[in-house]
């Protein structure tokens, strides 16, 4: 199996990226290989274009554009869902990890 | 219908229209654009920063000016072009958003357009003269510049939405049958929609020029740009605003999705000629501008959260709430705070929403007194979102200590005003686990 790629995505893709390092970190603790990164909701496009993607999660404040972003997804076979305000709120890696790992199976 | 039906109702109604306004796709677009052309402005800001503080703390007279030149250069790169350069960026960005195959096309239309619709005739001064003269064959910074900001908005808007209609019409592509390679057949298939909306502009625009001696920039200008700048950027219309996106934030959508749309890109005007006029050396004409809002308004992120977190580290009890606060100060400096505003949590919790929409109105109040008591200088500097509280209020105002000093109080009234709320929302809690 080849090494998945997880996507995050916010406003601005700050601070999404802050949750990309509990992620990483955790990831490595349970000896999970994945890439994971953070980008804008404007750049969403482009990353999507470019790279191969196998799950897209967003930050609970664009929860708003979800459907918006599933359209761009297209008939693409990639999972893409909402972290949840606690999760996000308290930044739990381990947590929004294993569940997109659920998601990637 | 209970009173708890009553308050969910008004928060799903509230929701469901913001989203809608800040979904709309020119607003989406306007939002876009300017979030690819931003880091032009930053570097505008620094040029700006270089040459009117730095320099004349140990540089004078012609040896100043000569150095001025530098940073000159870069406001003619960046503030200077700021209206040629939203254009095509906006045609771009609705294109894309329009899922429209050749985005790069509806921005070549957007600029073509916003150059057609210029003046063909400028009152120009020339540089040992006194009196104006009128010149022909040349574009000038104040058209094209960010004076010109919402006329090329406008115009990038019409021309590329134009453009993408147009080319959607199967009977006026050319076809040039199926021999022809596709690359070339590509070429022709915008040719139509490129020149029809280029000519319809120029057809309006001579008519302007020629029947009423105006043109279409100066039109933009007076009718929409001045009188929406001025009411969403008057107090009560900015505070109005803003306020509602931090409302929206505590239900757990960000407040770009209004403020985005409705306030940055007028604020973002008033900052830009902040800058030019600072740069110039002219009277700054602006209290409320983008960066203001950012400084005074959005301590440690929206809703100035900053004072919750030192609040929290000096009399909360409850143990959760201390860990999030810990967690949350390193990005709260640099004013990111999703983690407070998600964790804390702010959103949906009635007594935290509170101090989270009214202390950034009350910070706000104050640096506006300040300004108009003549205390502190007005913001000319662009500084990014992300520079930390103190430091950004420093370099905002152009290097004045005295902004500092107001967000010291700004701050102080803030973790003052955070206080009861937090001990509120903390019995709540208790309540809640007892039960």
């Amino acid at each position: 199996m080849s090494k998945k790629t997880i996507m995050l995505c916010c406003v601005a893709g700050m601070s999404t990226s802050l949750l990309v390092n509990k992620m990483k970190k955790a990831a490595d603790a349970a000896g999970i290989e994945v890439n994971i990164f953070a980008t804008s909701v404007s750049g969403f496009d482009e990353e999507i274009n470019s790279k191969k993607i196998d799950c897209v999660l967003l930050g609970p404040q664009v929860s708003y554009m979800e459907n918006e972003l599933r359209d761009k997804l297209g008939n693409q076979d990639i999972p893409l869902r909402v972290i949840s305000m606690a999760d996000y709120g308290m930044m739990n890696g381990q947590k929004v990890l294993k569940e997109a790992v659920e998601l990637m199976q | 219908m209970t009173h708890k039906g009553i308050w969910q109702q008004f928060i799903d109604h509230f929701t469901r229209i913001s989203i809608k306004i800040g979904n709309q796709i020119h607003l989406r677009s306007l939002r876009d654009a300017f979030a690819m052309v931003m880091p032009l402005f930053i570097l505008a800001g620094l040029g700006v920063l270089i040459n009117n503080v730095f320099f004349p703390l140990f540089l004078k007279s012609t040896t100043l000016i000569n150095f001025q030149t530098f940073g000159n250069l870069i406001v003619n790169g960046t503030l200077n072009i700021a209206g040629l350069i939203i254009a095509p960026v906006i045609g771009y960005c609705l294109a894309r958003n329009r899922h429209y195959k050749n985005p790069l096309g509806a921005a070549i239309v957007s600029l073509a357009g916003l150059i057609v619709v210029m003046p063909t005739t400028l009152q120009a001064l020339p540089v040992a003269g006194k009196h104006t003269v009128e010149i022909t064959g040349f574009l000038s910074y104040s058209n094209i510049g960010v004076t010109g900001m919402f006329a090329g908005i406008i115009v990038g808007l019409v021309a590329s939405e134009l453009f993408i209609k147009l080319s959607k019409i199967e009977k006026i592509k050319i076809n040039l049958g199926e021999n022809v390679p596709p690359a070339v057949s590509d070429s022709f298939l915008t040719l139509i929609p490129t020149i029809a909306v280029i000519a319809l502009l120029a057809i309006i625009s001579a008519i302007l020029f020629v029947g009423f001696h105006t043109d279409l920039i100066k039109l933009i200008t007076t009718i929409i740009q001045e009188p929406l700048r001025k009411v969403n950027t008057s107090l009560p219309g900015f505070l109005l605003i803003y306020t509602v996106g931090n409302l929206l934030f505590g239900f757990g959508i960000h407040q770009a999705v209004i403020n985005g749309t409705l306030l940055d890109p007028v604020l973002l005007i008033n900052t830009n000629k902040n800058m030019q006029a600072f740069a110039s050396g002219e009277h700054v004409p602006y209290i409320i501008t983008s960066v203001f809002r950012d400084t005074f308004g959005m301590m440690g992120g929206t809703g100035s959260t900053i004072c919750l977190l030192v609040a929290t580290f000096m009399f909360s009890r409850i143990k959760p709430s201390r860990e999030v606060a810990k967690l949350s100060i390193v990005p709260g400096i640099f004013n990111i705070n999703e983690p407070v505003i998600y964790g804390y949590p702010i959103v949906f919790n009635i007594p935290l929403l509170i101090p989270f929409v009214l202390t950034p109105v009350i910070s706000l109040l104050i640096a506006y007194a300040a300004t108009v008591l003549g205390f502190m200088n007005r913001t000319v500097v662009l500084v990014p979102w992300t520079t930390p509280p103190l430091i950004n209020g420093f370099l905002a105002t152009g290097g004045d200590w005295r902004a500092v000093v107001v967000q010291l109080i700004s701050f102080t009234v803030g973790v003052l005003f955070y206080i009861p709320f937090m001990k509120i929302s903390e019995q709540v809690i208790l309540r809640q686990q007892k039960n």
